[in-house]
């Protein structure tokens, strides 16, 4: 592995164009796992036979790679007409993807707020909608704050992914030039340290906010 | 082809996906106890330098450090084969994940039970295979069984280094069938009744483990 | 104080938990002004009865009546109606005593935040704890936050107080700050329903003690003959193993 500054400089700035698409798509796909999450997990709540179709669904979401997922959408839906560009599939199954584990967190932190406190909201005269924003949900974020940080950090992890359908994301480009220079060596370790110090710095955030939270709780 | 077929053929790379999942555990346990165990007991440099090579492994993305290993090692003079390096990856990537776990569960201990085991004239380490770490298993097993999850599902990155596990079946049925509906439905099947079982099993262990230690919502995330 | 009007209403009341019977043809008016005190076994239906009163729990046949009106539908009125004290007290642990006392009144009874404050206030004075307005619950002492519940429930100015045994959880050092303040209402002519073990306070203060077992009432006398000359066996044997 010769030291080739002008190539690692090459790759660099590859690796810097596509980083804004890159984190744009780990957003969106924040957003929609947190909102398919969410809806889940209300499903989820609605009656027993919705329960357990809803469990069902989640556990079938978590039960399969998250690789196989991406093919499925990108190759089964042109089958039937439905052509999207490779960056909305891809997203589309990120977000489906980790909606499985949102569900679960959003269960777990609507689970552990004891039942007097939407009792207490309800003997107060609040209206539904107020018991359910003004009670149960800020506590709710508190309690999943962290772990949600935490799935997103992965969803940011994840995009690499999409390479495998030809999204021009960093993995994507750096591919690219690494298949048309035949060097795979030096593109994949400045890939990989520029996604270790995204992930690391992100997940160091998550971490802080988690003590933040965990202070404020003991107040 | 009918779906059967196409669902038989899939199966063909059963082997390869179980390869590697058992040979990526034999790399995940003991970098996940051993990393989790020094990180808990070193202090200072010593402790900053295992903390960055978790953090390495855990915050790389895997598909990023199975193509990095696989293409670098060989320009570097070594050469391994395509399953030693998947697994190697893919078991370290996971067994990081999992020394985190270990070192909460070494740190939830209560510190009474490492005095009660001096009190009793034990030394450190036999306090810590004795005591500690017996209690340590029952607290992580669910997180073991996720972890191992992951893992499965992980191996389906070994078909992008053209080893012949189910997922590259799939793709290699494809050109000769093509009927995408059914081969990814198959191919979707074949990890479901893999996986669903051990969905199951972790979740009632779950439930058996961590009732109402709040330790549950902490598991949460750390693991994907 | 106790006049002919009668706040609450309940009449043949019935209630089953699947087929699990909890409440067994309860009986009971509660006059304006009246403070009655129920206790009896665990088990015996005693929390059910308070929590069908404002409706947290909903139950099969009989009547509950608030200030006259039977027509339940109106949840919100009725609940701003009856306030509640909790065992646990459950006070909001994300949002200040201030903010916790000012919730419902910003929410749900419409006021300006200037105005519901001073309410709160007011009403934090009134259970000596006004210092502690900026607090968050989890910073208080359990006597404290159950004051401050008490509080937050007297904002709504309701015709009624329901409190579920509001000293069962708290340090024995800190029942009598909550008993305290408890009696204080009473004295200002409060109608209320109290849950609790606390024979001292219930002589003290009740009108009307109540016995209940297995989800039907057995007896309801004023303190004095209750306590001296109990009718049925089974409050008898009941007051015998708790004093
Ligand atoms: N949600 C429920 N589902 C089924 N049974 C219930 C439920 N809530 C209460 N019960 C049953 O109804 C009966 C009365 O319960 P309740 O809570 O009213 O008793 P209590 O007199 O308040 O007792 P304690 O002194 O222990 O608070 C009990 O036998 C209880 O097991
Ligand atoms: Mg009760």
């Amino acid at each position: 592995m010769a030291f080739d500054l002008p190539f690692l400089l090459q790759i660099l700035k590859a690796i810097f164009q596509a980083m804004p698409l890159t984190l744009a798509i780990a957003l969106v796909s924040c957003a929609g796992a947190f909102l398919l999450g969410f809806a889940f997990e209300i499903l989820r709540r609605v009656n027993r036979p919705l329960g357990l179709l809803m469990r069902l669904i989640i556990d079938f979401i978590r039960s399969t790679p998250l690789l196989v997922q991406i093919y499925f959408f990108y190759y089964v839906l042109p089958y039937y007409g439905v052509v999207l560009p490779g960056v909305v599939v891809g997203g589309m199954a990120l977000s489906i993807y980790y909606s499985g584990y949102l569900a679960e967190v959003f269960k777990a932190g609507i689970d552990t707020i004891p039942a007097g406190q939407s009792e207490a909201a309800l003997a107060l005269g609040l209206a539904p909608m107020d018991v359910t924003f003004r009670v149960i949900a800020p506590q709710m974020l508190r309690n999943i704050a962290a772990p949600m940080g935490n799935y997103f950090v992965s969803i940011l992890k994840s995009t690499p992914y999409l390479a495998v359908i030809g999204v021009a994301e960093m993995m994507g480009m750096t591919l690219e030039i690494a298949s048309s220079t035949f060097r795979y060596a030096e593109p994949m370790l400045l890939l990989g340290i520029v996604f270790f110090i995204l992930a690391a710095t992100m997940a160091w955030c998550v971490r802080r906010l988690e003590v933040r939270l965990m202070q404020s709780s003991k107040r | 082809m009918s779906f059967f077929d196409i669902f038989r053929g899939i199966l063909e790379g059963m082997d390869v996906t179980l390869t590697v999942t058992f040979m990526g555990l034999c790399f995940a346990i003991p970098f996940g106890l051993v990393a989790g165990i020094l990180q808990h007991f070193l202090k200072g440099a010593s402790r900053a330098s295992v903390t960055m090579i978790i953090e390495f492994w855990r915050s790389t993305p895997v598909l990023v450090l199975m193509f990095m290993f696989y293409y670098s090692l060989p320009t570097v003079g070594i050469y391994l084969s395509a399953t030693l390096v998947a697994a190697s990856t893919l078991g370290l990537h996971v067994g990081a994940y999992g020394s985190q776990s270990v070192r909460a569960a070494l740190q939830a201990l209560d510190r009474g039970q490492v005095e009660a085991g001096f009190a009793l004239g034990l030394r450190r380490p036999a306090i810590l295979w004795t005591i500690e770490l017996p209690q340590m298993v029952r607290a992580m097993l669910p997180t073991f069984v996720n972890q191992l999850i992951q893992l499965v599902k992980g191996t389906s990155l070994v078909a992008l280094i053209t080893m012949s596990d189910m997922t590259h079946r799939a793709k290699e049925i494809s050109q000769l069938t093509f009927d995408p509906p059914a081969i990814y439905s198959a191919l979707l099947l074949a990890y479901f009744i893999l996986l669903y079982p051990i969905t199951i099993f972790g979740r009632w262990l779950e439930r058996k483990v961590g009732q109402g230690s709040g330790k549950l919502m902490e598991d949460h995330g750390r693991g994907v | 104080m106790v006049s002919n009007d009668v706040v609450i209403a309940v009449k043949g009341l019935n209630k089953w938990y699947a087929d699990f019977q909890a409440l067994k043809e309860i009986d009971l008016d509660v006059m304006k002004g009246e403070q009655i005190v129920i206790c009896g076994p665990s088990g015996s239906g005693k929390s059910t009865l308070i929590r069908c009163i404002n409706r947290l729990e909903s139950f099969q046949e009989g009547s509950i009546r608030v200030e006259g009106v039977a027509d339940q539908n109106d949840l919100l009125t009725l609940r701003r109606t009856v306030g509640m004290v909790f065992q646990q007290f459950n006070l909001f642990p994300h949002l200040t005593v201030l903010r916790n006392c000012t919730l419902a009144l910003t929410r749900a009874r419409g006021l300006e935040k200037a105005a519901a404050e001073d309410v709160a206030l007011s009403l934090l004075d009134r259970v000596r704890i006004r210092e502690q307005a900026l607090k968050y619950p989890g910073q208080l002492s359990g006597g404290q936050q159950q004051r401050v519940a008490i509080a937050r429930a007297l904002c709504m100015s309701p015709k009624a107080m329901l409190f579920d045994e509001p000293t069962s959880s708290l340090d024995p050092e800190m029942i009598k700050e909550v008993l305290d303040v408890m009696a204080d209402l009473a004295s200002d002519g409060m109608t209320m329903i109290c849950v609790t073990h606390e024979m001292g306070f219930a002589r003290r203060v009740a009108d009307r003690v109540i016995f209940m077992d297995q989800g039907r009432i057995v007896e309801a006398a004023k303190p004095d003959i209750f306590f001296e000359a109990p009718r049925n066996a089974r409050t008898r044997a009941f007051l015998h193993q708790i004093l």
